[in-house]
Formats: structure tokens, sequence, C-alpha cells
């Protein structure tokens, strides 16, 4: 059984569908889950949790059928929402012991992996005050706080970095790597930043307009290409004929060269030409996919480059 | 306190523990929320200026309890006439009403307006059980209001006698009538405050319209029954939450209202003599407005989006 399976998940508003027969089938890790706005990200993660009802189609997580056996599931599950979400007359250490309990924890371990937990995402002589004081980067540690104290095996985190600085961004971005790292929590990470996604996670699922675009291990996303990338010091344009006459396919761009890589001779073929030239070579390699790729060109080919 | 200089973070940095004991599940979530919920009605746990009001108008609906207990303790004779245990609940039915109107409306509205209901409901607990943890709390905090001043009652009458032994065998069947229609009460102005209080997550509104319920179901009935010998009119005062109070908290006492002529006995107990509808008839009518109120409650948290 997968960690994560759906099969045709649909799910329809009156007059959009938020998600249009997705099919996913992932195993444990940290899995970003990367699409613009609106694209279906949260729609999927509140039907794993149970929050809404998938229109047709089913969805597996954890071996629990998420509409039938959703009280069983949602023990081990952490959610974290894209909105705020704390009261704002209450202390941290008082809120996130309720919810341990309410997610079924004993009185004295919900107040043992309070302080705990309080103490993993950061967060000191803050949990004794009210919330509404807080900063929001202090909220959105208390929100992670009170999705990971009852030590669920899965984690749902919808934008965790919404609203932070960049220094708070960063916080958060290295907790959530730790959490899936260290203490060996699956989680399911959604955002429209794919640095983000780049950062933190090792699985990759894109959707766009509610379809799975891709999925894929992240590394699959930033491969190496068939394209070397040139650039000197001096006239590229002289090389870039030179090139051309030695038979080679390429591209300028921002004075850049790319070219089309066939072996192993076409590296000679270019330091030869560089040498003649009397050209000072400034960087030699092969190029990466982006994953900005994904969002230029959503549904195109990941493989097709641009090289024509 | 430790002396290091090194960030607070890396001295009691432990690593992360999993968690290997119990999960208790349902009903211990609910029964979480449930003592949350009864503790927040009161301010517990919250400002002082929470507990203002609740507290507030805990010590008016006792005042008069209270007043006759220090009376027949001070005094050598008792020659006023004691507030019995029947007439209590119209005694204080503004403090009791205005106490549900302040208290229901942030019990169920402070959950939208944080937007915590996701939180909730992605933990093992689902919407209609949510919905009985508040309709529990909001229903076992107006049964401690109801029944604390009837004890206070109970223990003055018992004083102002000789010998409080004789009271106590004379009136122990009170006990039954006074716990069921104390209940009764608890149960029915709850799920009405319930239903009117969900609607909205700004309190002004929800609590307005609460007292806006009592006081004109209450005036609307009486002006029913009394201006006209319409037979349909007699059934009026079922939509009062006064007068269906008074009603069955008379049925209980095996009480029957004395009747009256039109114009010359305006309480709540003149109308529903002159209503002349069997008692039981208001508990009936009671049962079914809670039923009623609770499933608007359901509705409003099965629609809501999260």
């Amino acid at each position: 059984m997968a960690f994560l399976e759906t099969r045709a998940l649909t799910r329809r508003y009156s007059s959009v569908t938020a998600l249009d027969s997705l099919d996913l089938e992932l195993s444990p890790g940290i899995i970003g889950l990367v699409g613009a706005n609106g694209a279906g990200k949260s729609t999927l993660i509140k039907i794993l949790l149970g929050l809404l009802k998938p229109t047709s189609g089913s969805a597996q997580l954890l071996d629990f059928d998420v509409t039938r056996q959703e009280i069983d599931l949602r023990q081990y599950v952490g959610y974290m929402p894209e909105h705020d979400c704390l009261p704002t007359d209450v202390s941290a250490t008082e809120f996130v012991t309720h919810m341990a309990r309410v997610s079924g924890l004993p009185p004295s371990a919900a107040r043992g992996r309070t302080a705990d937990t309080l103490r993993h995402v950061g967060l000191f002589e803050e949990r004794y005050r009210e919330m509404g004081g807080y900063s929001m980067g202090m909220k959105q540690r208390v929100k992670l706080a009170q999705a990971l104290v009852h030590d669920p095996r899965v984690l749902l985190l919808d934008e965790p970095t919404n609203g932070l600085d960049p220094e708070a961004r960063d916080d958060m971005l290295d907790l959530v790597r730790r959490i899936g790292r260290e203490f060996g929590i699956a989680i399911i990470m959604a955002s429209h930043l794919l640095t983000e996604i780049e950062r933190v996670c090792n699985y990759l699922v894109v959707i766009d307009a509610g379809r799975l675009v891709r999925s894929g291990p992240v590394a699959s996303f930033t491969e190496r290409t068939q394209v070397l990338v040139v650039e000197v010091e001096g006239d590229s344009s002289a090389l870039a004929q030179r090139l051309r006459e030695d038979g080679l396919t390429l591209k300028q761009e921002d004075g850049r060269i790319l070219v089309g890589l066939e072996g192993e001779s076409t590296y000679d073929l270019i330091r030869d030409a560089i040498a003649d030239l009397g050209l000072a070579l400034l960087s030699l390699e092969q190029a990466r996919h982006s994953l900005e790729d994904l969002f230029r060109t959503p549904k195109a080919d990941a493989d097709d480059v641009a090289l024509n | 306190m430790s002396l290091s200089t090194e960030p607070e973070g890396s001295v009691y940095d432990l690593g992360y523990r999993s968690y290997e004991g119990v999960r208790l599940g349902r009903a211990h979530a609910i029964l979480s929320l449930y003592w949350v919920s009864f503790r927040g009605i009161f301010g517990l746990g919250r400002h002082t200026s929470s507990k203002i009001l609740p507290f507030g108008l805990a010590i008016l609906a006792l005042v008069p309890a209270v007043l006759q207990l220090v009376g027949v303790a001070a005094a050598e004779t008792v020659d006023f006439e004691l507030i019995s245990p029947d007439d209590y609940y119209e005694f204080v039915q503004w403090p009791l009403a205005l106490f549900v109107a302040a208290v229901a409306p942030e019990l169920v509205g402070r959950d939208q307006r944080n937007h915590t209901l996701p939180l909730y409901f992605s933990r093992p607990l689902l919407r209609d059980d949510y919905v009985f943890a508040k309709m529990a709390a909001l229903s076992t905090a107006l049964l401690v209001m109801a029944l604390v001043p009837q004890a206070v009652i109970f223990t003055g009458n018992a004083m102002a006698v000789s010998d409080p032994t004789d009271y106590l065998r004379d009136n122990w069947r009170d006990v039954f009538p006074i716990v069921a229609s104390g209940a009764m009460l608890s149960l029915f102005w709850s799920g009405i405050a319930l239903a009117i209080g969900s609607q909205t997550d700004r309190w002004p509104l929800a609590s307005g319209g609460i007292v806006a319920y009592f006081a004109v179901s209450w005036i609307l009935a009486s002006l029913l029954v009394n201006s006209t010998d319409s037979e349909l009119f007699r059934y009026s005062l079922l939509i009062s939450g006064f007068h269906v109070v008074r009603a069955f908290t008379l049925w209980t006492f095996d009480v029957t209202p004395t009747p009256v002529r039109p114009g010359e006995d305006n309480s709540l107990t003149g109308d529903l003599a002159l209503a002349d509808v069997s008692l039981y008839v208001y508990a009936l009518a009671a049962a079914v407005t809670v039923a009623i109120a609770l499933f608007i409650v359901h509705l409003r948290y099965r629609r809501m989006a999260l």
C-alpha cells in the first residue's frame, strides 16, 4: 500500500473544478505540492484531512480511507493551515496543550509534549504570554507546534512561510526540513514558491488546474540536459560562427552560447575554437532543468530543451 | 538557571522524542473540548475581564437566595414570605437569560472568529461532536447557575423552621422537581442560545439576538393571549422562553395555575392560567424546540466551508 494514494479524485465547486480526476501514488518523504494559486493544492490537503468531501473518486493516506476512516486517520495527522488560526486571549502553552488533548493525548503527556514541541519550534519564555501579542513568525511557530504536538505520522503544511519576512522564512524552512529529516515525520507541504520546495523537499508533485502535471524526485526536475552553456569574455558571435562551421547545433542567448551536446568531441571542438580565437573561457557547463520551467510552460514536456 | 552563554535552544535541546503512548481518540477529544468550553464560559483560564460578566450575572441570580438565607439566619422569628423553589426560576429569569445571552455567542463565536475550527475538525472530532460538546458545556454551566441558588434557598428554608430535619422530611420530594425543571430550563435555553449564537462570529449581534428573542417572545405571547379569545392564540405562549419555563416548572412541581380574568393578572402564571393549555404540552414544546435548535446548529456547522 502506498503512503498516499488518490484515484480519480475530483472536487467541484458550483462553477470551478478544483481537482480534476487526480491520480497519485506516493511514498513517504518530504513531498512538495507545487502549483499556482488556485491550482488545487489546498483543496487536496483539505480532502486528505476530511475538511472537504470529494465530489468523486477516493483517497487513502497512511492506509486509511480519508472519508470512511477519518477519525482513525486524524489521530496520526498534523495540519498547519495557510491562514491565521490562533485565539488571541490564551497563551501558546495553554492552546497547544488543549490541542494535544483533543488529538487524543492524556493530560500529562499533553503537557509534557507541549513543552518539548514549543522548544523544538523555538518558542521559549514567550510561550506563557497571550498569543495576541505575538509576531507573525511566533504565530507560525505555534501553528507548527500544534500540528506536531501529538507526534503525527504525517504533517500537512499549507504555505507554511505565508506572511513571513525573509529571516523568519529561512527559520521556518529549516525547521520543516529538520522535522522531515531528523524527526522522521512524513511531510506534505504546499507552496507556490519553487525555491522553498527545492530547499526542503525531496519529492515534488506539480499540479495545475486540478490536474497532475508531473511528479518525481526533486533531483529529476533539476537533472542535467544535453546542452552545454558556454560563456566567454570577448566576441561570442565569432565563437558562435566558428562552432557553426564545425557543424554544431547552437543558439545564442544573453551573450551565452547554448551548444547541443553530441559527445566528448563537442567539448574538444569548443576548446579548440576558443583557443584559436584567443578568447577567455568564463564557464562551460551542462545546463540543468530549472524548476521555474515548470511554471513558464506548465504543460510543456520537461525534456523539451529550448534549442530550436 | 544555566549560566551558559550558549543560546537556550542548544542547551536544552534533547532531540526529538516520538510518542509511543496511548491515543485516546474521539471520546477523549469531546471530553477535552467540553471541559475547556465549560471553564471558558466562566472565564476560567482567561483574562479577569472575561470573568466579570458571567460571575456578575451568577451573583445576581444568587442574590435573592442569599438575602433570604441571611435574613432567616438573622431574624428571631420568620415573619416574611419565603421564596419557594418553584418560584425561583421566574424570580431570576432575567439574570439567567442574560447569562446565556452573554456567554453562548463567545462559546461558539470565538472559534469561528479566530478560524480555529479547521484545527478541531482535522483532529479525531466530528462536527456533530463539536456541537455536542458545546451544548453540553453551556447546559451544565446554566444548570450550575440554576441549582446553586436553589441549594441556598433550600438551606435557608430549612433554617427558617425550628427543626430543620422536619423541613427535610417534609420537603425532600421537592428535590426532584427542582433538578428536573432546572435541567429542562438549561437544555431549552442553551439550545435556543446556540442556534442564534452560532450564526455569526460577532458577539454583540448574537447576544442582542438572544436577548431580543426572550424579550419579544415574552411580550408578544403575553399580548396575544390577553387580547383575544381566539382558540389558536392560546398556544402562542409556546413560543415564549419565559412562559414555557414557568409552565414546565409548575408542571414538575405539580402546581396548577389558578384561572383569572383577562387583564387582572399579567404575571407569567396569570398568562398560563388564561391560556389554559395542559402544562405537559409546554414541556413537549420545549423538547421539540431543543431538537429543532440543535438541528439548526448541526446544519450551520455541516455547511460551514473551512
